[in-house]
C-alpha cells in the first residue's frame, strides 16, 4: 500500500515537473475562438490553418529554438464568453499571445482584455472597419482585410471595367447588409460611379419581384447586392426569370455568392463578381505548396480564414525572432511595419492602425467556379488610416 | 410560533450563510495566490446568480416561468455601461439601472400579465427578443459590436473606495451587494405580500375569494424581479468592460432559468448555488472539450430526474428538521 502511493507520488511529481520544463520552453499562443455554435465552421478553418502553420514552423526548430504551443478555448462566438475564456487564457494559461476571434464584437471585448493584461490580440476573421478605425486599439492587430479593403478593390474594378457605370443597390435589411450597401457606394461614388437608387429588402425574403419593377425603371449597367445564403438563391435566380439579368453585372458582398450556395443559383451567378482577400486559384509558389499541404492534412480546401489564420503565424515567427523576446511591447514594435510572406502575398502590417496591407482580387464566376480576374495592390485597397489613438 | 415558510427562508438564510462562509474562504486563497481569473470567475457566476434570483422570485413563488428575464438584465448592463461612460459613477450607474428597470418592469408587467401560463412564458420571451434585435440593430448602442469601452470605476463607500478592477475587492463588494438583494427579496417573501404570491402559485382562481386582488401581487412580484435582474445586468460591464446583444438573449434567459432549477426553485439561495456550479463547470468543462454543452445538458437532465427539487431543494428539508428540533420547548 505504501509503495503504491509512493509510486503514484513520484510519478505524480515527475509529471509536474516535465510539464513545467515543457511549458518553459514553449511559446504559447492562445486560440479563443468559436469551436461550437453559429461560427463553428469558421473556427474549424481558424484552427486547421493555425495548426498547419505551427506544425510547419516547429519542424524547423519553432521560433528562435522555442516550439509553439496552441491553447484552444471555445468562445461559442458569444462575446461574453469569448472575453471570460480570454482571461482564463492570459492569466491561468499564461499564453505569451491571443488570437481565434470571430465575430467582430468578440474581437473588439477581447482587445479591450488583451489590453488590460498588457498582451496582444490579432484576429485573421473580423472584418468590421472599426475593429482597425475609430476602436482601434494599440494591442490588437489585424492581418486578415477589412471590410473597406473588399469594396475598395471591386469599386476600382469597376471603375477600369466600367467607367462611370449606373449602379443599382439591393441590401438585406439589417445593420451589417445597410453598412456594407453604404460601404460600396462611397467607394464606388468615389471612382466615379454614379448611384441610381438603393431597397432593401427584409432578411429571407421569399418574393424579391416587388422590387424588379423599380430596377427596371431606374436602368442599371450595375446592380450590388448584400444579401447572403438563400437569399442570393431566391434573388438571383428570380432575376433570371424576369430577365433583368441581360446586360447586367452583378456584384455582391464576398459572402453574397460562397461555395455552399454557388450550385443552388446555377446559372444565374455566371459573371458574378465580388472584392476578396484570398482564392485557392492564386498563382504562386507559396499558396501552391500551402493548398497542397492543406488539402493533404484536412481533406478540405482553405478558405480565407483559414489562409489568414496560416500566415498569422509566420508573421508573429517573424515579428518575434525581429524583437529577439515575446515581450508585448517588444513584440509590438517589431509587428509595426512587418512584411512577412503568406499564401496571398507579401503582406505589410501599418504602423498606424495595426491594419494588414496585401493584394486584393476581384473573382468572377465563370462556368460555375471563381475565377480571379483582376488584381488591385494593397496600397490602393487599403484607404486613409482613420486610428487616432496611436 | 414559527410556520413552515419562515422556517424554510430561516433554512435558506442558513444555506447562504454556508455560501458566504465559503465566499470568504475563496476570497482569502485567491488573494493570497494572486490569482486574477478565478476571482473575476466567481464575481460573474454571482452577478448571474443576482439574474437567478430574480428568475426564481416569479418561478419559484409566483408561478410564472419568465423565459424573457436577459431583457431586464440586458436593459440595467447597456444603461449602467451608457451612464459610465459618461460619469464614472457606481451610484448614478445603480440609481439609474434601478430607476429605468423599475419603469420598464412595470410597463413589461402590464403586457405580460395579461395573460397565464404558457402564453405567459412566450410573450416574456418574445419580449426579450425584440428588445435584444432592437438593440442588435442600432448603431448608437454599438448594434451587432456592442459597446466597448466602459472603464473600471472607483466604488466610493464613503469611508473607503473598491476598484471594479480589484478581483478580490469587487468580488466581495458584488457578495455583499447580492447579499442585500437576497436580504430583501427573503423579507418580501416572508411578508403577508409573499404568502399572497405563494398563493397566487398554489391557486390563482381562489384568491379573489380571499378578498385579495391578482393583479396587484402578480405586478409587483415582476417589478421586482425586473429590478433585481436590472441591477445585476449594472454589474456585468463593471466587470467585464462591455456590452454586447448576446447578454439579451434567450441563450441568458435560458441559463438563468436552467440554474434556479438546478439549484433549487423556491428556495432562494439555490439561484446562487446553482449559478456558482453551473459557472466553474462550464468554464472547466468547456477548456476540455468543445461538446461542454452535451455535458451540461446531461448534468442538467440528471438533476432534473434524480434531484426534481434542485440541490438545495432536496438539502433544505433536512435543515429545516433540524431548525424544527431546536424550535420545540
Amino acid at each position: 500500500m505504501k509503495t503504491t502511493r509512493t509510486i503514484l507520488l513520484a510519478a505524480l511529481l515527475s509529471a509536474t515537473a516535465l510539464s513545467t520544463a515543457y511549458a518553459a520552453d514553449t511559446i504559447k499562443i492562445g486560440v479563443d475562438t468559436p469551436l461550437s455554435g453559429t461560427y463553428a465552421g469558421i473556427g474549424q478553418q481558424v484552427k486547421w490553418g493555425l495548426e498547419l502553420a505551427t506544425k510547419e514552423v516547429n519542424a524547423k526548430g519553432g521560433i528562435m529554438g522555442r516550439q509553439i504551443e496552441l491553447i484552444y478555448e471555445d468562445s461559442e462566438a458569444n462575446p461574453a464568453v469569448a472575453v471570460q475564456k480570454a482571461e482564463k487564457l492570459f492569466e491561468v494559461s499564461k499564453v505569451d499571445f491571443l488570437t481565434g476571434t470571430v465575430n467582430s464584437g468578440a474581437t473588439l471585448a477581447v482587445g479591450q482584455v488583451a489590453e488590460r493584461a498588457k498582451k496582444l490580440l490579432a484576429t485573421t476573421v473580423s472584418f468590421a472597419d472599426s475593429i482597425t478605425g475609430e476602436k482601434c486599439s494599440p494591442n490588437v492587430f489585424r492581418v486578415n482585410a477589412k471590410a473597406g479593403q473588399q469594396s475598395t478593390a471591386l469599386a476600382a474594378w469597376l471603375a477600369k471595367e466600367k467607367p462611370k457605370a449606373k449602379v443599382f443597390f439591393l441590401g438585406p435589411d439589417y445593420l451589417m447588409g445597410r453598412s456594407t450597401v453604404s460601404a460600396f457606394k462611397e467607394a464606388a461614388e468615389k471612382v466615379g460611379a454614379k448611384s441610381l437608387g438603393e431597397v432593401y429588402a427584409p432578411l429571407g425574403s421569399k418574393d424579391y419581384s416587388q422590387y424588379f419593377g423599380q430596377i427596371r425603371a431606374a436602368q442599371p449597367q450595375v446592380l450590388y447586392t448584400s444579401v447572403a445564403g438563400n437569399d442570393t438563391v431566391r434573388l438571383f435566380t428570380q432575376m433570371q426569370e424576369f430577365g433583368l439579368l441581360k446586360n447586367l453585372t452583378l456584384l455582391g458582398a464576398s459572402g453574397t455568392v460562397t461555395s455552399q450556395n454557388i450550385a443552388a443559383i446555377g446559372k444565374a451567378a455566371e459573371g458574378f463578381a465580388t472584392g476578396v482577400g484570398y482564392s485557392t486559384e492564386i498563382d504562386n509558389p507559396v499558396n501552391k505548396a500551402f493548398v497542397a499541404a492543406f488539402k493533404a492534412a484536412n481533406k478540405a480546401d482553405p478558405d480565407l480564414y483559414g489562409t489568414d489564420s496560416y500566415g498569422l503565424i509566420y508573421a508573429y515567427k517573424a515579428a518575434v525572432e525581429k524583437a529577439k523576446s515575446t515581450d508585448t511591447d517588444k513584440v509590438r514594435t517589431a509587428l509595426r511595419g512587418l512584411t512577412w510572406s503568406t499564401p496571398q502575398g507579401e503582406k505589410t502590417i501599418r504602423a498606424g492602425d495595426h491594419q494588414a496591407m496585401q493584394t486584393m482580387y476581384v473573382v468572377q464566376v465563370t462556368n460555375g467556379q471563381f475565377k480571379i480576374i483582376s488584381k488591385v495592390s494593397g496600397e490602393d485597397a487599403i484607404g486613409p488610416d482613420t486610428c487616432t489613438r496611436f | 410560533m414559527v410556520d413552515a415558510l419562515t422556517r424554510s427562508m430561516r433554512a435558506s438564510h442558513l444555506l447562504l450563510a454556508i455560501l458566504v462562509a465559503a465566499s470568504l474562504v475563496v476570497a482569502a486563497i485567491g488573494a493570497a495566490l494572486g490569482d486574477i481569473f478565478y476571482l473575476r470567475l466567481a464575481t460573474e457566476a454571482l452577478i448571474f446568480g443576482g439574474l437567478a434570483i430574480s428568475v426564481d422570485i416569479l418561478l419559484g413563488y409566483t408561478g410564472l416561468l419568465s423565459l424573457g428575464q436577459a431583457l431586464y438584465f440586458g436593459l440595467g448592463a447597456y444603461l449602467s455601461a451608457l451612464v459610465l461612460m459618461v460619469v464614472p459613477s457606481f451610484w448614478a450607474a445603480i440609481a439609474a439601472t434601478t430607476l429605468a428597470s423599475a419603469v420598464a418592469g412595470l410597463i413589461g408587467g402590464f403586457i405580460v400579465n395579461r395573460v397565464r401560463g404558457v402564453y405567459f412564458a412566450l410573450i416574456t420571451f418574445g419580449m426579450a427578443q425584440v428588445a435584444a434585435k432592437i438593440v442588435y440593430n442600432t448603431r448608437a448602442l454599438g448594434a451587432s459590436d456592442g459597446l466597448i469601452g466602459v472603464p473600471v470605476i472607483d466604488i466610493n463607500l464613503g469611508v473607503t473606495s473598491i476598484s471594479s478592477g480589484s478581483p478580490v475587492g469587487f468580488f466581495l463588494f458584488v457578495l455583499a451587494l447580492i447579499v442585500v438583494m437576497y436580504a430583501l427579496a427573503a423579507y418580501l417573501l416572508d411578508t403577508p405580500f409573499g404568502r399572497l404570491l405563494i398563493a397566487l402559485r398554489a391557486n390563482e382562481a381562489r384568491i379573489p375569494f380571499l378578498g385579495y386582488r391578482t393583479m396587484t401581487p402578480r405586478l409587483a412580484a415582476y417589478v421586482v424581479a425586473a429590478v433585481i435582474a436590472g441591477v445585476s445586468g449594472a454589474l456585468y460591464p463593471m466587470l467585464r468592460g462591455f456590452v454586447s446583444p448576446e447578454l439579451m438573449y434567450f441563450e441568458t434567459s435560458g441559463n438563468a432559468v436552467i440554474t434556479v432549477v438546478t439549484g433549487g426553485t423556491g428556495t432562494l439561495v439555490g439561484a446562487l448555488y446553482g449559478s456558482a456550479l453551473l459557472t466553474l463547470l462550464k468554464s472547466v468543462i468547456g477548456s476540455f472539450t468543445p461538446h461542454h454543452l452535451i455535458v451540461i445538458g446531461i448534468l442538467f437532465m440528471g438533476a432534473v430526474i434524480f434531484l426534481p427539487k434542485g440541490i438545495m431543494g432536496s438539502i433544505r428539508p433536512a435543515i429545516e428538521r433540524m431548525l424544527a428540533r431546536g424550535e420545540k420547548p
